[in-house]
């Protein structure tokens, strides 16, 4: 039974604190020793310019360097490893002395953890594409058509929703700021919330959208049990919630356009389409590009939706490159690989990387930031 | 002006106010046919799509977005009304907003049953840690990015927006391998480490944005008037942002207060779950609990939902000013 108000007692709301309150003044400490130390060293011993600079930066990039370019150097490391839930022993301190295996870190490792992510092999003879889980739907072209179509699908659908909703909304309309209000809640909502809820309304027997559906004479669909229906139903949410984030972006390019431009073109005789085609869509471009692009990675790299709404299934149904990682790292079906899962979370960075560079060279997006 | 809004004004033009007449009779023609089909069955969905179909009829626009509001809106709706249900009645297939035999017995079990409340205090101090270390860190590394050219600057920001691009998972597994082989999993310690990781790139990138909207002239009269950089910085440009430091704590705290995918990786026992996790437990594979997961989600999203509509404006002008605006 649960001990005080819904488990708070004055013990663990103390317990809690301890741990945090020490952790913030430890923080802000060391932050100031780091500006004093460093102000002092580069502006009084080496006479740099730019000393108070790199002392304001210093925090942030201490930060950095321990949180994000450690554990990305680790990860690299880890590829180079045979780091499983069994063998994790020999990579605790505590439990060492258990250990099985020769050496924790090696080429070979590596080897095996690259060509495990593409190949399957038998007795040095390539005999399958690889899997990333352990069923066979789980190869790699196959994830990586899924999570193509699901970017595609995504990108395309918040793109004309947000749009649709931007040009409606950027006309002389009643009740604007009501609706504009309204229609970004989906963004507002936490994420966990709306997925759960979202999978609910999926339900078979008791959810919503079968309920709506009954109203119109269709039979029942068993939304989250079916993989193409499945499918339909995480890109559903996705898009649903993707909107919001793309009709504010438009509306904002929207109003930024001078209707002297709308004037002059209804001067020559440019209808509706025209204007739209040759006047709205350039110049919304600068703010496009860059939100398809920041769009593309977020909804490739989508995570939470899929592990809480179907955890990749059914029948890997649902399974995108990144959701196929995290269940090899700490799925319960599988032997939670995580050298192998390091190995599979390069290649998805690199197919990432690639692409970000192809699409931002031929686009020119982003090239404000790097200007300025 | 947009090219939609012309186009309306010239139909009118040409045909008078007779057509948005016939349209606003054929609008209510089928308003009252889906309130006679209601009536007739006893179903209110008849009435909801008439009054829908009438609008569009009628006004197109206001119709396509009074529907895309209710579908906007209707998931909090929904967990609202399940929130106040009976036990009994937890799986019924009404739709009813408050239901009959209305009761805050979900509510009252939270506080009773579960860990609820050591969930939501574990959250929250998780959460306020992240955001305040977020923004300390953040405000004077964004203001060396946005005044100085120094050495490194490009590749400094170039770098802060491929953060953007890493997988989730390329970060989970060597964090999760550091935080065991720390001896921190099951502490609230190990998830802050882990989440300020995608608190401090996004706090600089936004910060950074908003600095660049201030003109450098401040400072430099402040300094004429015999200020040094840094009470410069802290007397005029820190009080001036106070609008970007909250946004970009208000972030740090929305991303981290429903983060899930982490928590759940770090945190295995119930004693030190944040309230994701327990959320997602009560409507997990083996219990489902309609009841108690509707009533936690409406107590954890209605805080956050009044603060961000009433701070949607500057929410909104700020997350478009870090990610998007040069």
């Amino acid at each position: 039974m649960v001990q005080g108000i819904g488990g708070l007692t004055g013990e663990t709301l103390f317990a809690t604190l301890g741990q945090i309150v020490p952790l913030i003044i430890v923080v802000v400490i060391f932050i100031l020793a780091l500006e004093f130390a460093l102000y002092n060293l580069l502006s009084k011993v080496f006479k740099l310019q730019n000393a108070l600079a790199y002392t304001l930066l210093s925090p942030a990039a201490v930060a950095i360097l321990v949180f994000m370019i450690y554990p990305l150097l680790f990860n690299v490391l880890l590829a180079f490893s045979d780091l499983k839930r069994d063998t994790f022993g020999c990579y605790s301190p505590v439990s060492v002395a258990t250990c099985q295996l020769d050496h924790l870190y090696g080429l070979d490792y590596a080897i095996d953890n690259f060509t495990k992510v593409f190949f399957r092999i038998r007795d040095g003879q390539i005999v399958d594409w690889g899997r990333l889980l352990t069923t066979a739907g789980s190869t790699f072209p196959a994830l990586l058509g899924r999570t193509v179509l699901w970017t595609f699908f995504n990108v395309i659908f918040h793109f004309s929703g947000g749009l649709a909703l931007a040009l409606i909304l950027n006309q002389k309309i009643r009740l604007k700021g009501i609706y504009r209000s309204l229609i970004v809640i989906p963004w507002a909502l936490p994420g966990v919330i709306t997925f759960l809820t979202w999978k609910q309304e999926f339900h078979a027997q008791y959810g919503f959208v079968n309920i709506l559906l009954g109203g119109f004479g269709i039979a029942p669909i068993s939304w989250l049990d079916n993989p193409i229906y499945a499918f339909v139903a995480i890109v559903f949410v996705n898009v649903w919630l993707g909107i919001p984030f793309y009709m504010v972006m438009l509306l904002g390019g929207l109003q930024s356009i001078s209707p002297e431009y709308y004037e002059a073109a209804q001067m020559d005789g440019a209808g509706a389409w025209q204007q739209f085609r040759f006047i709205t869509m350039p110049l919304l471009r600068p703010i496009l590009i860059p939100a398809v692009t920041l769009d593309v990675i977020w909804t490739f790299n989508k995570l939470d939706l899929i592990v809480v709404m179907t955890n990749g299934g059914p029948q890997e149904g649902t399974n995108i490159l990144v959701s196929a990682l995290y269940n090899a790292a700490f799925g319960t079906s599988a032997t939670q690989r995580l050298g192998f899962a390091s190995a599979f979370s390069i290649i998805i960075f690199v197919i990432l990387f690639i692409f970000a560079i192809v699409w931002i060279t031929t686009s020119g997006g982003l090239k404000e930031i790097y200007e300025k | 002006m947009s090219s939609l809004s012309e186009t309306t004004s010239t139909r009118k033009r040409q045909s008078g106010l007779d057509w948005m007449q016939i349209r606003l009779i054929l609008g209510g023609i089928i308003a009252v046919i889906g309130l006679v089909l209601a009536l007739l069955s006893n179903e209110w969905g008849y009435l909801l799509g008439g009054v829908l179909l009438g609008l569009l009829a009628w006004k197109w626009q206001h119709g396509i977005l009074v529907a895309y509001s209710i579908l906007s809106v209707f998931p909090v709706l929904r967990i609202i009304a399940i929130s106040l249900r009976p036990t009994s009645a937890l799986l019924s297939r009404t739709i009813e907003i408050i239901p009959a035999n209305a009761t805050l017995a979900s509510y009252s079990a939270l506080f009773t049953e579960e860990n609820f409340l050591l969930w939501v205090w574990q959250s929250l101090a998780i959460t306020v840690t992240v955001s305040i270390i977020g923004v300390v860190v953040a405000a004077t590394g964004a203001y060396a990015f946005s005044r100085w050219r120094f050495a490194g600057r490009r590749p400094g920001l170039i770098f802060l927006m491929t953060t953007q691009m890493i997988p989730a998972g390329m970060l989970i597994i060597p964090i999760y391998v550091i935080v065991a082989q720390l001896q921190l999993t099951n502490q609230i310690i190990g998830l802050v480490l882990a989440y300020i990781t995608t608190a401090v790139p996004f706090s600089i990138w936004i910060l950074k944005g908003y600095y660049d909207t201030i003109p450098p002239d401040l400072e430099e009269a402040a300094m004429v008037d015999g200020c040094n950089r840094m009470e410069a910085f802290y007397r005029i440009i820190l009080p001036l942002s106070t609008p970007a430091l909250s946004i970009v704590f208000l972030f740090n705290f929305l991303g981290a207060w429903a983060e899930f995918i982490v928590a759940k990786v770090i945190l295995v026992s119930n004693a030190v779950w944040t309230w994701p996790l327990g959320l997602n437990d009560f409507i997990g594979n083996f219990n489902t609990d309609w009841g108690k997961y509707a009533a936690g989600s409406v107590l954890v999203t209605v805080p956050v939902l009044l603060l961000f509509m009433w701070q949607s404006k500057y929410l909104i002008s700020g997350l478009t000013l870090g990610s998007v605006k040069s």
